[in-house]
């Protein structure tokens, strides 16, 4: 599988009513390293992970995560989120070296 | 095995001297940290560990009591691989705007960095249900711990058997 560093996807339920409490899953590729491996020639590999999710639903963020590299690696999430209006949800990831990684659904609801 | 009895009755007398040595740690420790610190929570809740573990629950909780209840903390019992240990984590408690969880701390006591993710929420989620995968040293407690926007402050425990060490 090639490797696609900050790789990420969000899925929500194809259907939504307005109101639902739905489940959110979301997976970023990232390693992860806790900086205290070491390579096959014993180089020491040096922390690289995650350490803030920020989760924004319209204009408003309803959540954020604070990781360290005790999250697995390429990090899974899942959340709650109760839909309440038709709204993206735009997640990003934020990495030790300042990379920022982004993605976003859009929260429609399913036509009566 | 010329002399099975004679290697039984060494194995046994290590054993119980190692358990001696082990008890006797414990009690010491214990000792120490019930000087250091009131009791906060319930005789069967899990001691506070290490300094670690004593200065995160004293940094984010303060003197609040850490009460057990209205947490669900879902691990396997047994993880075979530590580096990736499915948690799910879920509360009864209410999302609303009034009364919220507004922080959900994730603690593994023996991992390296023990405060392992906290998550921050809002009335907005609607619940409280988290999921994810993480990294364990060994086989020890895990705390979750919720605080809510009223300042109470709730715990669930589990304990994990970690086979394989996934943090190095």
């Amino acid at each position: 599988m090639r490797y696609d560093l900050g790789d990420a996807r969000i899925r929500v339920p194809d259907r939504i009513n307005k109101g639902d409490v739905i489940t959110v899953n979301a997976i970023v590729s990232h390693p992860m390293d806790t900086g205290f491996f070491r390579t096959k020639d014993g180089d020491p590999i040096p922390a690289y992970f995650i350490n803030e999710v920020r989760v924004q639903y319209g204009d408003a963020e309803v959540a954020r995560f604070e990781w360290t590299s005790g999250i697995s690696r390429d990090p899974i999430v899942s959340f709650s989120l109760r839909a309440d209006r038709e709204a993206p949800l735009t997640m990003t990831w934020k990495d030790n070296r300042g990379g920022v990684f982004k993605q976003s659904v859009n929260i429609a609801f399913t036509a009566a | 095995m010329s002399d099975p009895l004679g290697r039984r009755s060494f194995l046994q007398r290590t054993a119980v001297s190692l358990a001696a040595l082990a008890g006797s740690k414990a009690l010491v420790s214990s000792g120490r940290l019930l000087a250091a610190a009131p009791p906060r929570w319930g005789p069967e809740d899990p001691e506070v560990p290490n300094a670690e573990v004593a200065r995160i629950l004293r940094e984010r909780f303060g003197d609040r009591p850490i009460r057990r209840g209205h947490v669900q903390l879902d691990m396997p019992a047994v993880a075979e691989d530590g580096r990736v240990v499915p948690v799910i984590i879920e509360s009864d408690l209410p999302m609303t705007a009034e009364r919220y969880v507004k922080g959900v701390h994730l603690i593994v006591d023996h991992n390296p960095d023990a405060h392992v993710a906290g998550f921050y929420l809002t009335p907005e989620l609607g619940a409280v249900s988290i999921s994810t995968r993480i990294k364990m040293k060994r086989t020890t407690w895990v705390r979750c711990i919720l605080e809510t926007n009223t300042g109470d402050v709730w715990a669930g425990y589990t304990k994990v058997l970690v086979t394989l060490n996934g943090c190095g």
